[in-house]
């Protein structure tokens, strides 16, 4: 069961260690149905710290979003730990980060919360429209309940958690230096039933579908930036000399820079499903991520993510791999 | 000025009559809600809180050609300004962000391309039922405010208010025909109390009084790098606002035919400020975040007098961290 | 200022002669480059202090300072140092090769102001390029000013600007000019060492005196430190500021130092102005 102050006893045990340099959890939100990422430095700040249905952020990409200053001369560089709260989905970015050494095992302090499921914002808000405090919510049962201002309503899990979370495989951390409290029963599966209706599609009707979406995209980054694995200090998308993407936001040049995220995240994607959280104009991204999911999990028998001594599919190799995509 | 009213069943023909020029209005485009030509007067979506992208993209587009040449050639084409000759279905704040942004268009240097568009009429729509995070009251706003519009529409539930503001407006409703009636006296009243209702449900507010003189000596206090903690450093707060204005210059080449043409930027990019040394005078998300709150409450009034934020509550609605102006706005104001 | 209607429409120029200034990877290359049109070029004025925005179509623009000054003729020179893709683009170009320029912009250095006083520039690298109009401009109206002193530094002698134009300089009593460079070198006849130093060990007077740096950050931070320490009074003292810009003219946002723009309220600042503003020098 969930125990939040199981959960701010350890968090202050934690921020105490001199080897640790802050603690990244979430807190209440500012209105309705947010939750908010939680950086702590203090014992004190613990008190804020909630583990909800609300915690949707993956907290993984401030491992690799912090930014390196260089450090001033006869300084030595703060070598502590980050402290880092994570769900089942978070903690599978946390191992694809180790994979590639994109983060060091001995600088990250991994607290697990098993997770019974975050909600889809969205879904809650055409639930409960014109909310306007802050709403906090707890999981019971098969339901999840929100502590309206009028009282509280318990809704069933089905009917407000986020897509990822019904298909959910990981609802436990799949490494943790500690994990809070016992883990869940796992209750999802995944045949990819997202992918496979879009693949029953002609060409025409596939790229119909994605041409709309891409031609909403307004470039903000916003996909990019909070993805656990888009962490390139030096984004292709960015550089102009050579520029393999043109700034200009017109349909050619957004599927053009979608495309090469999602081939950049071909065995890499932990389907934290982030990047279409947050999108501001709601293209499923997760629909073109969870393709080439797929495509990895049937040719190469690969899921990234799930066991910190893997190798990354790109560096590996094996002599019975598929070729049938060479044309 | 007469006021008038348009009967929804009647709203197509009305729309029709304006057929001859180049009407822009909410409407669908994928999941999101933006502005957008009008060819089919049935996808015109009115029934919004707000639109996801503001009306500042028909004003500003996203991505536009400054000029054309051919590579190796030094002859320079200028596209046909203008294009757009009425916007319609602007929200209060919108239409006042947009006269905010004029100043920076018109300071100086004009810049046609912005000032050629701006030439529409402006058609408001009053909000019935202000959003979550709205906080216009709080910037001299309201759900009815007339600021930059020409026409100001308010839902009476089966037909459209129609208060002409200016001219412009008055000789839209000229072409408007029998498609419009006389409203009646009732209707007025009908309106003037959806707006009070209007206003009572905003909810969220903030004292913006001194923060302008409060800004400068919270340079170095810690809430900007406790706001850069959680900030991805994406675009979404800057290009969904409605009086962010800053945009990037770049040629863009295919084969022969080359353009110059700007696109919308952030100053929350990284590359927004890089010198080509290498070197960043804003090198993290802190001096970022807080040259965007400075820009808005402080540089902004320095320069131009007014506040470049209308409390339209875009940045705090899709800000994927909880980023929060209300919010910082309160910390400002307490802050010592 | 242009007087195109469209301020973002560029005149085309033509390279009358181009060469090196410095050699290595970060090298300064100096353009002399005529307007075609003739009635824009009739029509340019621009003041020591002032920019204007270079490119190439197909490439791009980037706002570099006029590097000379109006007394010299109605030509105009750039001195740009290699560093990102417009550069080297621009590197590319030789004598006879086209170019584009919109401008001039910003503000000037107050020429006409300064007349009757003593002026002081203080360069270091690249930075001489925004301080050699002023250097030009007394030189050509010296019966106006009370005397010119040039101080300029570089890492070592190849990386200096203008090297021929100093020895015209030296022997004259209302001109000095003093070099350096940061460590010894063989055949090298003049200072040895950092600018702020040199410009302690001049210890020029304030009185009736006018301060003008630019160079790299670190430089102008230590030069300003002891130019208060000579006494200089803040409005004595200036500097040109450059930041990454796109348009020019005040619109496009990103060059800004608290709440002005470089592009337009600048580049020339005096340090009363810019002292208050935090970011002025980051």
């Amino acid at each position: 069961m969930v125990n939040v102050d199981k959960l701010k006893e350890i968090a202050r045990e934690t921020i105490s260690r001199d080897d640790v340099k802050y603690l990244i959890g979430w807190r209440q939100g500012t209105y309705g149905f947010r939750a908010a990422p939680y950086f702590m430095s203090t014992p004190e700040e613990a008190e804020e710290l909630i583990f909800s249905p609300l915690c949707t952020n993956n907290l993984a990409t401030y491992l690799t979003l912090a930014e390196k200053l260089p450090v001033p001369r006869g300084q030595e560089p703060d070598s502590r730990k980050v402290a880092l709260l994570v769900k089942g989905c978070d903690s599978r970015a946390v191992v694809q980060q180790l994979v590639e050494q994109g983060i060091s095992r001995e600088r990250v302090l991994v607290i697990g919360c098993p997770c019974r499921g975050v909600i889809d914002q969205k879904k809650v808000e055409a639930k409960f429209p014109d909310v306007r405090e802050a709403v906090s919510a707890v999981w019971d049962g098969d339901t999840v309940v929100f502590n309206l201002p009028g009282g509280s309503v318990a809704v069933p899990r089905q009917e407000v958690l986020a897509g990822k979370c019904l298909t959910c495989r990981y609802p436990n951390p799949v490494i943790a230096d500690v994990t809070v409290w016992e883990e869940v029963a796992v209750w999802g599966s995944d045949d990819y039933v997202d992918v496979r209706e879009l693949e029953a599609g002609s060409p025409q009707q596939r790229w119909g579908f994605w041409e709309e979406k891409f031609a909403s995209c307004m470039r903000c980054y916003s996909c990019r930036n909070v993805c656990p694995m888009c962490y390139c200090e030096d984004c292709v998308l960015d550089r102009l000399n050579p520029q393999w993407i043109m700034r200009s936001v017109n349909t050619a040049e957004n599927t053009a820079f979608h495309l090469a995220r999602a081939f950049h995240l071909a065995g890499r994607c932990i389907e934290c499903g982030e990047c279409e959280r947050v999108c501001p104009v709601d293209i499923p991204l997760m629909k073109l991520n969870r393709k080439l999911t797929k495509e990895v999990r049937d040719k190469y028998a690969y899921e990234p993510g799930v066991d910190p001594e893997a190798k990354p599919l790109q560096a590996s190799y094996r002599p019975d791999d598929k070729e049938d995509f060479i044309l | 000025m007469d006021m008038k009213k348009v009967r929804k069943e009647k709203f197509a023909d009305f729309l029709a009559t304006l057929a001859e020029q180049k009407l822009y209005a909410p409407q669908k485009v994928g999941e999101s809600l933006r502005f957008a030509p009008v060819t089919d007067s049935g996808k015109v979506e009115l029934e919004m809180s707000n639109t996801t992208v503001p009306p500042k993209s028909v004003f500003f587009p996203q991505t536009e050609t400054l000029y054309r040449y051919e590579v190796g050639n030094t002859e320079i084409q200028q596209p046909a300004m203008g294009g757009v000759d009425i916007v319609l279905g602007v929200r209060p704040c919108d239409a006042r962000a947009q006269v905010i942004v004029d100043s920076l268009f018109g300071w100086d240097y004009n810049d046609p391309y912005y000032q050629e568009r701006r030439k529409a009429t402006v058609v408001g729509l009053a909000c019935n039922k202000p959003c979550v995070n709205c906080f216009c009251l709080s910037l001299g706003g309201g759900p009815a405010s007339t600021v930059g519009l020409d026409l100001l529409m308010t839902d009476l539930g089966d037909a459209y208010l129609l208060q002409p503001l200016t001219e412009k407006g008055e000789k839209l409703l000229a072409l408007a025909g029998e498609t419009v009636e006389t409203a009646a006296a009732g209707d007025r009243e009908a309106a003037e109390s959806l707006h009070g209702q209007a206003e009572q449900m905003i909810t969220r507010k903030v004292e913006t009084a001194g923060v302008a003189e409060k800004l400068p000596g919270l340079w170095e206090h810690s809430l900007w790098q406790e706001t850069a903690n959680s900030c991805l450093g994406c675009g979404i707060c800057t290009f969904l606002c409605p009086t962010c204005h800053c945009f990037d210059i770049q040629d863009e080449v295919e084969g022969l035919e080359g353009r110059r043409c700007r696109m919308w930027d952030s100053c929350m990019f990284k590359e927004y400020t890089l010198h080509a040394s290498g070197h960043n005078p804003r090198p993290t998300r802190r001096e970022r975040t807080r040259n965007r709150i400075n820009h808005k409450y402080s540089y902004f009034v320095q320069k131009f007098g007014h506040t470049a934020c209308v409390g339209c509550g875009r940045c705090i609605n899709y800000c994927p961290v909880n980023i929060d102006l209300v919010e910082i706005l309160r910390q400002v104001k307490e802050a010592l | 200022m242009c007087n195109n209607a469209n301020p973002y429409i560029p005149y085309v120029a033509t390279i009358e002669d181009a060469w090196f200034e410095t050699v290595g990877e970060r090298c300064v290359k100096t353009f002399k480059v005529t307007l075609d049109d003739p009635v824009a070029r009739k029509n340019w004025r621009h003041q020591p202090g002032q920019c204007a925005m270079v490119g190439q179509l197909g490439v791009g623009e980037s706002m570099f300072c006029i590097s000379c000054s109006p007394t010299e003729g109605d030509f105009l020179r750039f001195s740009i140092m290699r560093a990102g893709k417009n550069t080297q683009a621009l590197h590319e170009l030789e004598a006879g090769d086209k170019l584009t320029v919109r401008g001039p912009y910003g503000n000037t250095f107050p020429v006409d102001e300064w007349k009757g006083k003593k002026i002081l520039t203080i360069g270091g690298g690249i930075g001489q390029a925004p301080l050699r109009p002023i250097v030009e401009y007394v030189k050509a109206n010296l019966d106006q000013y009370a005397g010119l002193t040039m101080i300029y530094g570089a890492r070592t002698s190849g990386d200096l600007c203008f090297k021929d134009e100093f020895a015209a300089m030296s022997g004259r009593d209302d001109l000095s000019c003093h070099l350096t460079i940061d460590v010894e070198e063989e055949g090298w006849e003049y200072n040895v060492g950092f600018v702020p130093s040199l410009l302690m060990d001049l210890s020029p007077s304030p009185e009736n005196t006018i301060a003008i740096t630019c160079g790299p950050p670190i430089m102008i931070r230590f030069v300003l430190e002891n130019l208060k320490k000579l006494n200089f009074a803040d409005d004595q003292i200036y500097t040109t500021l450059e930041n990454r810009m796109k348009c020019g003219i005040g619109k496009c946002g990103r060059c800004n130092v608290g709440s002005l723009y470089v592009c337009k309220d600048g580049p020339v600042f005096t340090y009363a102005t810019l002292k208050d503003i935090p970011e002025a020098f980051a």
